[in-house]
């Protein structure tokens, strides 16, 4: 499959302060392929580079070093090709707050080389797609935080990109209108086949949407792979937990298969294991042959959130063990 | 954009018409002569149009600026020039305005005939003043691509300070060293100096008219360059995502 993006080596530094001499090293040396008609996620806590690596990826902003290719194009070079077949929606989206939602689409419509009938149509059915109707000629600034995003996301469909930027496309929206901007962003995709890159610090957003998912911290991609692949990467694991009477003695959990730890006590057990659905028959019947008498048996399983937390975290040695 | 911005209603006529009524009422008061009075009167409506043409240029990058909208504009495939051009001629358009209905009132209230010269070299006069507002608009965005949010003064200040150095209401002979040789510098110095002279001022034509065109295209070259390279350090440093958040 043909790569949509191409990173290599990308280092991105910012300076503030008198002349400049503060620096920060935003990003270190990041490579990333992303292939054609993929939803591709950037993780990462507040802080670690996702959306600069986005703004470089999208040509708003130059790296200090790396290359960069969107859609086989080198975006250092020839940016402006580049930003012909791309575009951007960003939470907190900001638009020209006098305009109406309408106007609003014309004017970016216009930036996109869209001209009289042509235009009108495009404005229409995005305003249809993103149930924007009824708010058509009210200003911007007059929009709830929701509606703003709709624009944000039909602004960004205008000139039918091949690949779309949504820089945490659900900040600071309430649930449902978060899950309702989710299915539109999956159909549109699955529908248009374009690539997306989304960068977000919700991991729901991520495991709901994403292919593949890289988790970003402090500017390196610590790790890069399908939702699945990163919770066995991270061997948290799922979780059984089993309440029973009699006696049961450790042995059998020493021996169980894909058992990663375990805490025992009179009459609970709590056992942490690589896959909850494939291990829970064979462990509560070591249980049962042990001579316990099961009560009460649940399954935890390990979402994205807790492998969040656990590359969030500060331990970052302890992280490179476990990789 | 501008249609429901009340503010610009009075950018386009309320302030151009108070200041020409309080100027030429002025010269009533002070009992000038037909002569001194056009000296005076042709310096407010160089002022007026120009001020009025270059704040639609500038306005490419500052209604972004205050919307925090500006990467939205250079995320989109369209060359910055491009939108610059566009705006100078909206800026054009209403200038002209602008500058009919004031010489409609110059003509009506004070008498003053600003056809004298003839079509030819008020439309060269005109183009002078057009393309200084377009030198004006970019340094503007040039400076809000530098420093941002405090840059957006410079969109009333500039054109202010470029007429009182250029001799808006007096010979430009009048003012303290170094000021004239700043002003030798400014091509609307020698636009004014050549429009005046069809009314019986000091000056030779076809000289003024060289200069400050030569000058014109000289600086609009100059600022085509550094706009390239501030957009350039702009897309480095991250402006233009700090100006959208």
């Amino acid at each position: 499959m043909a790569l949509a993006i191409q990173a290599e080596g990308i280092y991105k530094t910012f300076r503030s302060g008198w002349r400049g001499k503060k620096e920060k090293l935003v990003l270190k040396g990041i490579d990333l392929q992303i292939d054609e008609g993929e939803i591709f996620g950037i993780l990462g806590p507040n802080g670690a580079g996702k959306t600069t690596l986005l703004s470089i990826l999208s040509t708003l902003l130059l790296p200090d070093q790396g290359k960069v290719q969107v859609l086989g194009i080198d975006a250092l070079q020839d940016g402006h090709r580049i930003r012909e077949r791309v575009n951007i929606s960003s939470g907190n989206a900001n638009f020209l707050w006098s305009l109406t939602v309408r106007e609003n689409l014309h004017f970016y419509g216009m930036l996109y080389g869209l001209t009289g009938k042509q235009r009108e149509e495009k404005v229409n059915s995005l305003i249809s797609l993103f149930n924007l109707e009824e708010h058509r000629d009210v200003p911007f600034d007059q929009l709830s935080t929701g509606m703003k995003q709709r624009l944000s996301l039909a602004k960004s469909l205008l000139n039918d990109p091949a690949v779309l930027f949504l820089d945490e496309p659900t900040v600071g929206l309430d649930p449902s209108v978060s899950i309702w901007i989710r299915d539109q962003i999956r159909s549109i995709q699955k529908e248009r086949g374009m690539t997306v890159l989304l960068t977000t610090h919700n991991m729901r957003e991520a495991e709901y949407l994403c292919g593949r998912i890289a988790f970003l911290k402090a500017g390196e991609i610590l790790t890069t792979g399908t939702a699945e692949t990163l919770k066995r990467m991270v061997r948290i694991g799922d979780i059984i937990r089993i309440e029973f009477k009699g006696k049961f003695s450790e042995d059998p959990l020493l021996r169980a298969d894909g058992v990663i730890n375990y805490t025992l006590s009179d009459n609970f057990c709590e056992v942490m294991v690589d896959e909850g659905e494939k291990r829970l028959g064979p462990l509560v019947a070591l249980l049962i042959q042990g001579g316990a008498q099961i009560e009460k048996v649940t399954l935890g399983q390990t979402d994205l959130e807790d492998v969040f937390i656990e590359f969030a975290k500060e331990t970052d040695s302890d992280m490179g063990l476990r990789l | 954009m501008t249609k429901r911005n009340v503010f610009s209603l009075f950018e386009i006529l309320f302030w151009p018409v108070v200041g020409f009524l309080s100027v030429g009422l002025l010269t009533n008061f002070l009992e000038l002569d037909a002569d001194m009075s056009g000296f005076i009167l042709i310096g407010i409506i160089s002022m007026s149009v120009t001020q009025v043409c270059q704040i639609d240029v500038a306005y490419v990058l500052l209604y972004d600026l205050w919307s925090k909208s500006i990467k939205h504009t250079f995320i989109a495939p369209v060359h910055p020039f491009q939108l610059i051009l566009g705006s100078w001629l909206i800026g054009v358009f209403r200038s002209f305005i602008v500058f009919l209905l004031l010489s409609v009132l110059s003509a009506v209230a004070f008498g003053f005939d600003f056809l004298r010269p003839g079509i030819g070299p008020l439309s060269l006069f005109l183009l002078g003043l057009f393309l200084i507002s377009a030198l004006v608009g970019i340094s503007v965005c040039i400076l809000v691509l530098l420093f941002g949010y405090k840059a957006d003064v410079a969109a009333w200040s500039i054109s202010s300070l470029m007429a009182l150095i250029c001799g808006i209401y007096y010979p430009i002979s009048i003012l303290p060293f170094p000021l004239p040789e700043i002003a030798r510098a400014i091509p609307l110095t020698y636009f004014l100096e050549y429009f005046r002279s069809f009314y019986g001022f000091d000056g030779e034509a076809k000289t003024l008219l060289g200069l400050g065109f030569g000058l014109t295209v000289f600086y609009l070259m100059i600022e085509a360059f550094l706009f390239r390279v501030v957009l350039y350090r702009s897309r480095k440093n991250g402006v233009l995502i700090k100006l959208s958040e």
